[in-house]
C-alpha cells in the first residue's frame, strides 16, 4: 500500500521526464514520415544513384540499431567537432529510425495498390501527377495507417534509449530516482506502467484500424 | 437523348482503326504473333478464343497500356507505330479517342461514382467542375444509377459498378470503346445489366471491341467475330456464319468447349 | 587495438544473448501462442494481457526491472542473466503474436477439410495447420530475429559487454578522430549479421513454397 501512496509522490517528476519522451516521440514522427515518404519514393526511382542513396539511408537506419545511431550522433559525432545537445542528438536519431521505418511501410502500402488502378488511370489518359498523387497516394497510404500507428508507438518506446545519452526523458528521470532512493523495483514498475498506459490502448486502437480496413477491401 | 448525343449535342464522331503487325513477347514467350484487324467505324467486333491466346494482351496494346514491340496503329489520320518512342501527345490524344472498361471495374474506391466519373473529365478534359457533374449525372442516369452518384464504389454491386465504369469512359467522349471481359467477373442475371447497356451503345453506332465469352452477344450484337487462339487471329467475319459452321478445326474445338456446356 | 578489434570482442556475447533469448521464446511462446487462440475467454484475456503488457514497456525498462528490481533473498540476476531473461520474455511476447496470426491465416477450409476426414483434433492441429502456419510465419519470424539481434544491443545499459558496451569502451579512450569508428565499425556488423538470416528465410521461403505450391 505505501507504493501506491510513494508512486503520487514520485508522478510529478515522472511525468516531466514524460513529457520529454512524448516530445521526441512526437518530432521524430513529424520529421521522420514525410522524409519517410520522401525515402519510399527514392527507393523506386528510376535513377540509380537516387535509388542507391535512398536504399543506403533506409538499411542504415533500419539495420542498425537505435542505441547504435543516438550514440553516433551523441558521442561519436564530437569527435569530428559536431557537438549536438543530447535532446537534439536523440531527435536526430530517432528522426531517422522513424524516417527509415515508416517509409518501409508507405513503400509496401504504394505498391499494394492493385494494378488494376493504373491501368485505368493510364487508359483514361490521366498524368503521372494525377494518377500518383489523386489515385495512388490516397489508397496506398490509406492502407499503411496501422503499420505507420504500430511505427509511431515503436517511436514511442524507443524514445526510452536515450536514457543512454543523458536525456531526462522518463527512463532517465526513473533511474534518478531510483539511484537516490534505493527502490528500483518501485519506480521501474511505475515508469513502466506509464509507458504501458500509453502503448497499449495505441496499440489496441491500431488493430481495431487494422480490422476495419480489412473489413472494407 | 442517346448516348451519344449527349456529347455535345450533336452525334460524336464515328472512327475505325486500323491495327498492323501486331506482335508481343514476353522475353521467351510470345504473346501476339503479328496480328492485324481493321475495325470499321460504328461496327462492334467481339473477339473470342480460348484462354491464354492473347485477347486481353491484344486490346490492351489497341490503347497502348501493353507496348507491342510491333506493328502500326492508325486512327482517323494518326498513326503511332508503339515499336519506336511514342510520344506523349500522340499518347494522350489516342487515349483520349480510345475508352477501356475492365473485368475487375477498376473504379477509384476512395471517391464517389460522380467523383469518379468527373475527375478524369475536369483533368484531362479540362472541363469545370460544374460542367463535369452534370455530365457525370447525365451518364448516371442513362446508365439507370441516377441515385447513387454520392455513393462510393465499395457501396454499390458488381453490375452497378461496372455500369459506373462505363459511364466513367463514356464521359470522356471516346469514339472507340474497349471492353475486356466486362462480365466475367458478373453473376449470371447482374450481367445481364451490363450487356443491355452494352447494347444500347452498340445501337447508338459506338465503334466497339469486346473481349468476351458472352456467346448470346457476340452472335447478336456484334458485327465481326474475331477468334483467337496461340497469339494469333485464326478466323474472323460474321458471327452466325462462324458459330454455325468454323472453318478451322481449332475454332470448332473451342466453340464445341463453350456452347455445349 | 584498434576499434574493429574491439568491438569484435563483443560479438560472441552479442549472438550468445541473441541466440538464448530467440530459444527461450521460440519454444515458451507455444503455449502463450495456444493461449491466445483458445475458446476459453478467461485464457485468452489473460494471454492477450500478458503479451500487450509485455510488449507495450520498452525492453530497456524490462533490463532494469530484473537486474535492479529483483532481489528474493540473497539471489540478484547479473547483467547477463537478467538480459538474457529479459530478452527472452520479451521475444516470447512478440512470436507468441506472430505464432497466433499464422494458425490464424491457414484458410479455414483446411480445418474444415480435416474434420471431414475424421482426423483428430491432435493431428488436425500438428499435422495440418501448424505445418502451413509456419510456412506463412517464417519470413516474420526470420524478421524478428533480426530485430532481436539489435535489441540485444540494449544490454549494453546494463553493463553487458557485448559489442556495443564494447564500442563505448573504446570510444571513451579514444577522444580523437579514431573514436567514432567503432560506432561506424559496430552499425556496420549488425547489418551485415542481419543479412545471412535474411537470405536463408529468403531461401526458406522459396523451397516451402515450392513444396507447398497447388
Amino acid at each position: 500500500m505505501t507504493w501506491l501512496t510513494e508512486w503520487a509522490g514520485y508522478l510529478p517528476q515522472l511525468m516531466s521526464g514524460l513529457a520529454v519522451s512524448l516530445l521526441i516521440a512526437g518530432i521524430s514522427i513529424f520529421f521522420g514520415y514525410p522524409l519517410g515518404l520522401v525515402l519510399s519514393l527514392m527507393v523506386t526511382a528510376k535513377n540509380l544513384a537516387v535509388r542507391t542513396l535512398g536504399l543506403a539511408v533506409v538499411e542504415i537506419g533500419r539495420g542498425a540499431p537505435a542505441l547504435v545511431i543516438l550514440y553516433l550522433f551523441y558521442y561519436g559525432l564530437p569527435k569530428f567537432g559536431i557537438a549536438f545537445e543530447s535532446i537534439t542528438a536523440a531527435c536526430l536519431a530517432l528522426t531517422w529510425n522513424s524516417a527509415a521505418y515508416s517509409s518501409e511501410i508507405m513503400r509496401a502500402g504504394l505498391q499494394s495498390v492493385a494494378r488494376g488502378q493504373l491501368e485505368a488511370s493510364n487508359a483514361l489518359g490521366l498524368s503521372q501527377r494525377d494518377t500518383f498523387f489523386r489515385v495512388v497516394m490516397p489508397q496506398g497510404m490509406r492502407s499503411a495507417i496501422p503499420g505507420l500507428m504500430g511505427v509511431a508507438i515503436q517511436m514511442f518506446q524507443g524514445t526510452s534509449l536515450a536514457y543512454g545519452i543523458a536525456v531526462p526523458e522518463l527512463m532517465k528521470t526513473a533511474y534518478n530516482i531510483g539511484s537516490q532512493d534505493f527502490n528500483y523495483l518501485q519506480i521501474f514498475t511505475l515508469a513502466g506502467l506509464c509507458y504501458a498506459v500509453i502503448s497499449m490502448p495505441a496499440t489496441w486502437i491500431t488493430v481495431f484500424f487494422e480490422k476495419r480496413m480489412a473489413r472494407h477491401t | 437523348m442517346t448516348l451519344s448525343e449527349i456529347a455535345d449535342g450533336k452525334l460524336a464522331p464515328r472512327l475505325g482503326i486500323k491495327l498492323d503487325n501486331i506482335s508481343k513477347r514476353y522475353g521467351e514467350h510470345t504473346v501476339l504473333d503479328d496480328v492485324s484487324l481493321h475495325v470499321e467505324p460504328g461496327t462492334v467486333t467481339a473477339l473470342i478464343g480460348p484462354s491464354g491466346a492473347g485477347k486481353s494482351t491484344f486490346l490492351r496494346c489497341i490503347n497502348l497500356l501493353e507496348r507491342p514491340d510491333s506493328g502500326t496503329i492508325q486512327v482517323d489520320q494518326h498513326t503511332i507505330e508503339p515499336g519506336k518512342d511514342v510520344n506523349s501527345r500522340d499518347l494522350a490524344a489516342l487515349r483520349r479517342t480510345v475508352g477501356m472498361v475492365f473485368q475487375s471495374f477498376n473504379l477509384f474506391p476512395h471517391m464517389s461514382a460522380l467523383k469518379n466519373i468527373s475527375f478524369p473529365q475536369q483533368k484531362v478534359l479540362g472541363r469545370s467542375k460544374e460542367e463535369a457533374d452534370e455530365r457525370s449525372r447525365q451518364l448516371l442516369e442513362r446508365v439507370g444509377l441516377k441515385e447513387k452518384a454520392d455513393q462510393h464504389p465499395g457501396k454499390c454491386s458488381g453490375g452497378q459498378q461496372q455500369r459506373i465504369a462505363i459511364a466513367r469512359a463514356l464521359a470522356l467522349d471516346p469514339a472507340i470503346m474497349l471492353f475486356d471481359e466486362p462480365t466475367s467477373a458478373l453473376d449470371p442475371e447482374v450481367g445481364l445489366e451490363v450487356l443491355a447497356v452494352m447494347r444500347e451503345l452498340a445501337a447508338d453506332g459506338m465503334t466497339m471491341i469486346v473481349v468476351t465469352h458472352e456467346m448470346h452477344f457476340a452472335r447478336d450484337v456484334s458485327d465481326t467475330l474475331v477468334v483467337m487462339a496461340d497469339c494469333k487471329i485464326i478466323e474472323q467475319g460474321d458471327p452466325r456464319a462462324i458459330m454455325s459452321d468454323p472453318q478451322e478445326a481449332r475454332t470448332r474445338r473451342f466453340l464445341r468447349a463453350v456452347l455445349e456446356r | 587495438m584498434d576499434a574493429l578489434s574491439a568491438v569484435l570482442q563483443g560479438l560472441p556475447m552479442t549472438i550468445m544473448l541473441t541466440l538464448s533469448a530467440f530459444s527461450i521464446g521460440i519454444v515458451g511462446a507455444v503455449p502463450l501462442a495456444v493461449g491466445l487462440s483458445s475458446s476459453n475467454i478467461l485464457v485468452r484475456l489473460a494471454s492477450r494481457l500478458f503479451v500487450d503488457l509485455v510488449r507495450g514497456v520498452p525492453i530497456i525498462v524490462w533490463l532494469f526491472l530484473l537486474k535492479f528490481g529483483i532481489q528474493i533473498g540473497t539471489f540478484k540476476f547479473n547483467p547477463v542473466g537478467a538480459a538474457i531473461v529479459g530478452l527472452g520474455v520479451v521475444s516470447i511476447a512478440y512470436l507468441a503474436e506472430i505464432y497466433r496470426g499464422g494458425l490464424q491465416s491457414v484458410p479455414r477450409g483446411q480445418g474444415e477439410a480435416a474434420h471431414a476426414l475424421g482426423l483428430t483434433g491432435g493431428t488436425t492441429f500438428y499435422g495440418v495447420m501448424v505445418p502451413q502456419a509456419f510456412r506463412i510465419v517464417s519470413p516474420s519470424i526470420a524478421t524478428y530475429l533480426t530485430g532481436l539481434l539489435k535489441d540485444s544491443s540494449i544490454a549494453s545499459t546494463i553493463i553487458v559487454t557485448e559489442m556495443v558496451f564494447q564500442s563505448q569502451a573504446f570510444a571513451r579512450q579514444h577522444p580523437t578522430v579514431e573514436g567514432i569508428l567503432p560506432y561506424i565499425m559496430v552499425g556496420i556488423l549488425y547489418i551485415a549479421l542481419s543479412l545471412p538470416v535474411a537470405y536463408l528465410s529468403r531461401r526458406l521461403d522459396s523451397r516451402m513454397r515450392k513444396a507447398v505450391s497447388v
